[in-house]
């Protein structure tokens, strides 16, 4: 083959033109984002139920034919080849082979249709007297039709939104979404990177010994990041100690229509995180700017070393000197002075009682955050040309119009930033409130975090599936914030978060 | 006085009222910070702390760090905060430094798909329960690698490691490659010993979330004699389960344990202090 515009001999498979930089053949497209859409889509479809009994499950304790998906399939391996059909189509995206996506994503509904009329699903129905779980096999089709001991079945939503996952997939592969957001750079090819040539193979081993090197992350990442995510099945079914068993979507509706301590929790993770972010910053914004005011190094050097120390202290440490400082008994220094100056007759339960979990909750966070996050904005100060000051106070601006018209413009692409970046992690709240709470103040206190771990853990009858779904949901919910920050951040500042 | 004095005069006693106030504030901040320590400090070397307040102790004793030195069920899980530190920060800083050099490697084939495949962990989560029942079929349960080993992959310490890597000019990977070094020869040789600042920096951030750490020991270990320092004084301080003994007053006790528990950073803290500053600047302004 030769090059269009020097005629010269092109090496194999080139997609550059080495001597003149040329592009050879069509240009590499934008990542279809609709196709990985749809087929992220269709992943999710395979969780939820593809039959469902219209008869409701009321009774958590014993186990009844409620829904059936691919999770009480008599052959598991269809579920797993389902999953690694789909992955192989995002991969075959992103690596701009869209075509080849088409084949992945049908060959996983013909895997979803097998599994529903050729296997047999397996149901849990009630108990055997020695408490075991009782087990029953059903043909899907027999269900559909005859339905079973009285109950009709239905076909479920899962079938429905794989279906409707396929068609986004399929569209997407040939619908560029991404071009009518991006503008065209217009990049010479010529500035690419010439290892586009390269064989790929003769790549790989040069960088064998980085991949061996790799390994290790790779592997721990797997082990603690991803095989949970699979875990996030276990929110479709309903998993006490053992033999999780499939339920659909019932925990979902339960946790949406009937759990108002999930409600609750959810509101009280939004107050508490949303509060201590904007309390923090702006206690931080104005002690920065205080502190840049200071031109004295030697204090400025020691004030900056105090006001960091708490934060190296763990929150167990910080609520144990809250304590021993509110304490209600003698040594209680707070209360001491309350009670001295006549304010209030009765030593206050800071830490006990939900009137003052909140502010009590609010002052340590001040306390232990706010110096350190100082250091952002002073680099930011730091950075400000002192000419601008000099100039301002030529012309007869005056300490507050320097503070409006000089520093804080400065200062709002950090303020901004450093926002945008806490936002993010608005449904991470945990630790902070799981040290300082207890059972008196849950209808404060209590986070999403905390409601999974007290529901699992500490509750008498725990569900992993319930508690797995509401984590879920804090998951989810934390994704959409993560990735709405990282939207706004790359329009703030130009570039994302993660 | 003409007018042209008076504005002079006015201007120069501004000047001097503002940053007397402003260090002023800052007095009553650091005293702010400094008091809450300062009880503790002092009701822990005081054999009757439980009474009142008071800014020297009255009954000075040495009972409470005495009693933390001697009962086994104080000093061990000390040892056990210890453990944990070490072996967390040292496989932390392991796979931040390996990942952090692969993911600069701009021209390794699937340099990409392993940078994604780490951010994507940033964006979802997979949750506390999953964790956990990945943790039960790992039979990891009720050991200490079930604290160490989640934690010491972290990717947001990995990212800010090959951020501090980026920096190291690329000249001189070259002039090695050059001469003979091989990609392994590179990182120790090189990548290493010019990034002692970073490593440190991270290495003290593994050192202070691991140290740290009360979450996971909560979640993950269910025996009493792995729980670590901060279970114990969580235990002592917010539910008053502390043993009673005689000889020294509990409240000494749990005062003196407060006081251990942040004594290992606050002694490095000040002459480390520009290593931490530095892991945050680093983390924000160049991600």
């Amino acid at each position: 083959m030769q090059c269009k515009s020097c005629q010269t001999e092109l090496p194999k498979k080139a997609k550059i033109c080495p001597k003149c930089g040329a592009q050879v053949g069509k240009p590499a497209g934008n990542t279809k984002i609709l196709a990985i859409i749809g087929m992220v889509i269709m992943l999710i479809g395979g969780l939820l139920p593809f039959v469902q009994s219209n008869e409701k499950l009321v009774d958590g304790v014993t186990p009844k034919a409620y829904a059936f998906g691919f999770m009480n399939i008599s052959m598991p391996v269809m579920w797993y080849l389902f999953i690694a059909l789909l992955v192989v189509g995002i991969l075959l995206v992103v690596a701009k082979k869209e075509k080849f996506s088409i084949i992945a994503s049908a060959l996983s509904m013909v895997v979803l249709v097998v599994s529903m009329f050729v296997f047999q699903f397996t149901s849990v129905n009630g108990k055997t007297k020695t408490g075991a779980l009782k087990y029953e096999y059903h043909n899907l089709s027999d269900l559909l039709s005859n339905g079973y001991k009285g109950n009709s079945y239905s076909i479920g939503c899962g079938l429905i939104v794989t279906a409707i996952g396929l068609i986004v997939a399929i569209v997407g592969v040939f619908w560029d979404v991404v071009a009518l957001f991006k503008k065209d750079l217009g990049v010479d090819a010529k500035y690419l990177s010439n290892t586009l040539n390269a064989n790929m193979w003769h790549q790989m081993f040069y960088f064998r010994g980085f991949y061996l090197m790799f390994l290790p992350v790779f592997v721990m990442v797997l082990l603690f990041f991803y095989w949970p995510m699979l875990g996030c099945r276990y929110a479709f079914t309903s998993y006490v100690l053992a033999n999780p068993y499939y339920m659909g979507l019932f925990h979902f509706e339960t946790m949406f229509r009937f759990d108002t301590f999930f409600w609750q929790a959810f509101r009280n993770t939004l107050i508490l995180s949303i509060t201590k972010l904007i309390l923090n910053t702006g206690a931080a914004v104005i002690i920065s700017l205080l502190l840049n005011e200071i031109s004295n190094m030697l204090f400025k050097k020691t004030v900056q070393t105090i006001i960091y120390l708490p934060h190296f202290m763990s929150w167990v440490v910080v609520a144990a000197v809250f304590k021993m400082l509110m304490s209600v008994n003698s040594s209680g220094v707070i209360n001491g002075i309350l009670m001295n100056i006549n304010l209030i007759s009765e030593p206050i339960d800071f830490f006990g009682s939900s009137k003052y979990w909140t502010g009590t909750f609010f002052i340590m966070n001040i306390w232990k955050d706010t110096g350190w996050g100082t250091i952002l904005f002073l680099a930011t100060l730091s950075g400000i040309s002192p000419d601008l000051y000099e100039a301002a106070q030529i012309d007869g601006a005056n300490r507050f119009k320097r503070l409006i018209y000089i520093t804080l413009p400065a200062l709002a692409n950090t303020i901004i930033t450093v926002f945008i970046l806490n936002l993010a992690k608005v449904m991470n709240l945990f630790e902070s409130v799981f040290v300082t709470q207890s059972a008196g103040t849950y209808d404060v206190s209590q986070v999403l975090q905390t409601y999974v771990y007290n529901k699992t853990f500490n509750a008498s009858f725990s569900d992993y599936g319930y508690t797995t779904a509401v984590g879920l949901f804090k998951s989810f919910v934390g994704m959409i914030l993560v990735l709405g920050c990282n939207w706004m951040s790359k329009k703030v500042r130009g570039r994302g978060i993660v | 006085m003409s007018e042209e004095q008076l504005v002079y005069k006015k201007k120069k006693k501004k000047f001097k009222i503002f940053p007397i106030v402003n260090a002023i504030i800052f007095i009553i901040i650091s005293l702010l910070i400094l008091f809450p320590m300062w009880k503790v400090i002092v009701d822990s070397f005081d054999a009757r702390s439980a009474t009142s307040f008071r800014w020297w102790p009255k009954m000075f004793s040495l009972g409470g760090y005495n009693a933390i030195l001697t009962r086994s069920s104080l000093y061990w899980p000390f040892v056990i905060s210890v453990i944990t530190t070490i072996a967390g920060t040292f496989f932390g800083l392991l796979l931040a430094t390996l990942g952090g050099y692969v993911l600069i490697q701009w021209k390794m084939p699937g340099r990409n798909f392993f940078a994604y495949m780490l951010l994507f962990t940033m964006i979802f989560d997979g949750g506390m329960i999953p964790k956990y029942l990945v943790m039960q079929d790992l039979h990891l349960l009720d050991t200490l690698w079930a604290v160490i080993l989640p934690m010491s992959i972290n990717v947001y310490n990995l990212v800010l490691m090959r951020n501090f890597f980026e920096g190291i000019p690329e000249s001189l990977f070259e002039a090695a490659e050059i001469d003979g070094c091989s990609p392994m020869g590179i990182f120790f040789r090189i990548v290493l010993p010019l990034s002692k600042a970073a490593l440190a920096s991270i290495g003290l951030m593994f050192a202070v979330t691991f140290w740290n750490d009360y979450t996971n020991f909560k979640i993950y270990i269910r025996k009493n004699n792995l729980y670590n320092f901060q279970i114990k004084l969580r235990n002592m301080v917010m539910d008053s389960n502390i043993p009673t003994d005689d000889t020294v007053d509990p409240n000494t006790i749990a005062n003196a344990a407060t006081i251990v528990a942040v004594l290992p950073f606050m002694i490095i803290y000040p002459f480390c202090q520009q290593y931490f500053v530095q892991g945050v600047n680093v983390g924000a302004v160049k991600e």
